[in-house]
């Protein structure tokens, strides 16, 4: 029991004296969760006020063509700016991203409706995302819709126009992911995300260590005191197993505390929270595991930091970490499905996210125990193939 | 001490041995040099002494434990100082000392005087709260010699313990180790400095391509070297070249 005590006494010590890992566990992982959580915000949240602001030309004077104009300005989410520029300035002011789309009323805007002709151009602003632009587009073609069914109805004698309801009043919409009909913010993708690439990162300052050790010949002193490898292991194991908890628990407190005093929404940990722990568990033996096998492998500190730092990279762009799997397309969420990364994050968003239970994220703790189990064995195979043959 | 017969060892069954048919031994505390050539098979040596390598067979005794057991490799004593500094550069040199004290299974409560007793015997006292990592070379080959020191080995291998230092500290480091060997200390000394051996050991063992070339005590060794240089002295650098051929080996 002395001997565990020491060796993992020795190893926070190291980590503690190593402003370098401590930036790269603690304080990257805290960058990367507050720009990202905030900088996502508005992809996420459906349930906030996001607008998308635009400016009107119109080259038409009808009844029709104004009614367009004012009632385009009502339509949630859209934004109509106010402005006295003309076609012109109003372009250069889209190309420069000042605002998300211009709308241009054709000149013969009823004719061109009635029609059925294009009676309305849009520009989308180049820095305007796909998702936005759809959603504008999608407003305006249902106002035009309903302006020519309302023009319709109006000719027929004996009908009365019935169509001044929101057509979104005709839709009720609930999210699943909590009662109040709130959806998931961008705290409770980024925080879990960014929180498993930091895990993984333990590899760096592991491997470091353990290079060291054995190009410093610290490694054959300890094996000629007795120490075994399964002690050596275990000195190493248990220290970063604890290391990548209070990564769990500086994140999640980011995201329940930090995030939500600088405005942004509080992380919930949903109604499992004992799931979590579960999950932060053998994200972290999977963690440590492939660590010490990238130790193994590497045979010095440089090949240990490029190696590991660039699968971490692969591992978090096809995990979700880096752009959330819902928007890749279905063969990359395939190949991502085989990332350990996503795995944990899953399981995490099982919790968080889907309301699970401990038996919800029993496959995905399944798949990061038997990774972990792969790569301890792997790394223990290198272990003893290494093994000192020296003259 | 130590006894050895007919010692032969390969890392693995197919490869040629490392060590030939190795005789030696080595009284209750003798300074006794170990010499030979890069890839002569010291190391080899020493690691079979040290437990880093189990012994194939039974002929490896220390003080009549046999190495070739798990419980006769624990009960030897035996204590490595390799020739790199192995210890933790960001640590204290109390703080290297506790842990491979700690390691090394001494009691909590011996910890702190098992501390002071090395340093005491390495001139380190003053630089107990130093990073290990600032030290001056001297200083670090001393805190490695120290960590040797702390579990009060009965067999001490030190692996060429002054390389790279200043004469004022091999000089100390040389008196430390004529102390522990007067006090009770059986020391195995490797170098490629043969003055160094010379005027430290009283038994020398010179090998070469894994075997032993010649053993025993220093000056019947000395009689038998061929005189060298302008002075026609005979020194155990002359023998050493002469036994293993003066041809370059790296």
């Amino acid at each position: 029991m002395g001997v565990m005590i020491a060796l993992i006494r020795k190893e926070l010590l190291l980590l503690c004296r190593d402003p370098h890992g401590l930036l790269l566990l603690f304080v990257m992982p805290a960058i990367f969760v507050l720009i990202m959580t905030f900088a996502l915000q508005n992809q996420y949240a459906m349930n906030k006020e996001v607008t998308l602001d635009f400016l009107l030309f119109s080259e038409d004077d009808s009844g029709l063509s104004r009614a367009f104009e004012r009632e385009l300005a009502t339509m949630a989410p859209l934004q109509r700016l106010p402005t006295q520029s003309d076609w012109e300035e109003m372009q250069a002011l889209a190309q420069a991203d000042k605002v998300k789309f211009l709308v241009r009323v054709k000149p013969g805007f009823d004719q061109l409706l009635v029609d059925r002709e294009p009676a309305v151009e849009i520009l989308f602003s180049p820095g305007t995302s796909p998702v936005f632009a759809s959603v504008g587009q999608a407003r305006v073609t249902e106002l035009l819709n309903r302006l020519y069914l309302r023009y319709r109805l109006a000719t027929m004698p004996g009908v009365q126009s019935s169509l001044e309801a929101q057509s979104s009043d005709l839709v009720q919409t609930r999210s699943l992911y909590d009662d109040s009909g709130a959806m998931p913010s961008s705290v409770q993708q980024n925080v879990p995300a960014w929180l498993l690439f930091a895990m993984f990162f333990i590899a760096i300052p592991l491997s470091t260590t353990l290079i060291n050790e054995r190009q410093q010949g610290t490694l054959l002193r300890l094996q000629s005191m007795g120490i075994g490898p399964v002690k050596l292991l275990a000195g190493k194991v248990i220290p970063f197993f604890i290391v990548n908890l209070l990564q769990v628990a500086v994140l999640f407190l980011i995201g329940l505390y930090m995030i939500p005093l600088l405005g942004g929404d509080q992380l919930t940990l949903g109604e499992n929270p004992e799931g979590l722990i579960l999950v932060a568990v053998a994200v972290s033996l999977a963690a440590v595991s492939y660590a010490l096998l990238v130790a193994q492998i590497a045979s010095t500190i440089e090949q240990a930091t490029i190696v590991s730092g660039v699968l971490n990279i692969i591992m978090a762009a096809l995990g979700g970490v880096m752009v959330p799997r819902f928007l890749m397309p279905d063969a990359m969420r395939e190949i991502g499905s085989y990332s350990p990364m996503s795995w944990g994050l899953d399981g995490f968003f099982d919790i968080l996210l889907r309301n699970g239970t401990v038996v919800d994220v029993l496959p995905e703790v399944g798949a990061l125990l038997g990774f972990a189990a792969l790569m301890l064995s792997l790394a223990i195979w290198c272990y003893r193939r290494a093994a000192p043959e020296r003259g | 001490m130590i006894a050895i017969s007919q010692l032969e060892f390969s890392y693995t069954p197919s490869a040629s041995p490392v060590l030939k048919g190795i005789d030696l031994d080595v009284p209750d505390n003798a300074l006794f040099g170990l010499l030979g050539p890069n890839g002569a098979g010291k190391t080899t040596l020493l690691s079979l002494l040290a437990g880093l390598i189990p012994c194939p067979q039974q002929c490896v005794f220390i003080n009549g434990k046999d190495l070739s057991t798990p419980a006769g490799r624990a009960a030897s004593r035996v204590s490595l100082v390799p020739q790199e500094y192995a210890f933790y550069q960001p640590l204290t040199v109390r703080e290297n000392l506790a842990f491979f004290a700690g390691v090394q299974g001494v009691p909590a409560k011996k910890i702190k005087q098992r501390i002071q007793d090395a340093v005491a015997q390495t001139g380190l006292k003053e630089r107990l709260d130093s990073r290990a990592g600032k030290l001056s070379g001297g200083l670090k080959r001393r805190l490695n010699l120290a960590i040797g020191l702390l579990d009060q080995p009965r067999l001490l291998l030190l692996d060429e313990p002054t390389v790279g230092i200043d004469p004022h500290s091999r000089h100390f480091i040389l008196e430390t180790i004529r102390h522990l060997g007067a006090t009770g200390t059986t020391v195995i000394y490797t170098s490629h400095y043969m003055e160094e051996v010379e005027e430290l050991c009283d038994r020398v063992a010179i090998m070469d391509h894994g075997r032993i070339l010649r053993s025993g005590a220093l000056v019947k060794l000395l009689a038998e070297a061929p005189q060298t240089g302008h002075r026609r002295k005979s020194s155990l650098e002359s023998l050493f070249l002469d036994l293993t051929t003066r041809d370059l080996r790296d």
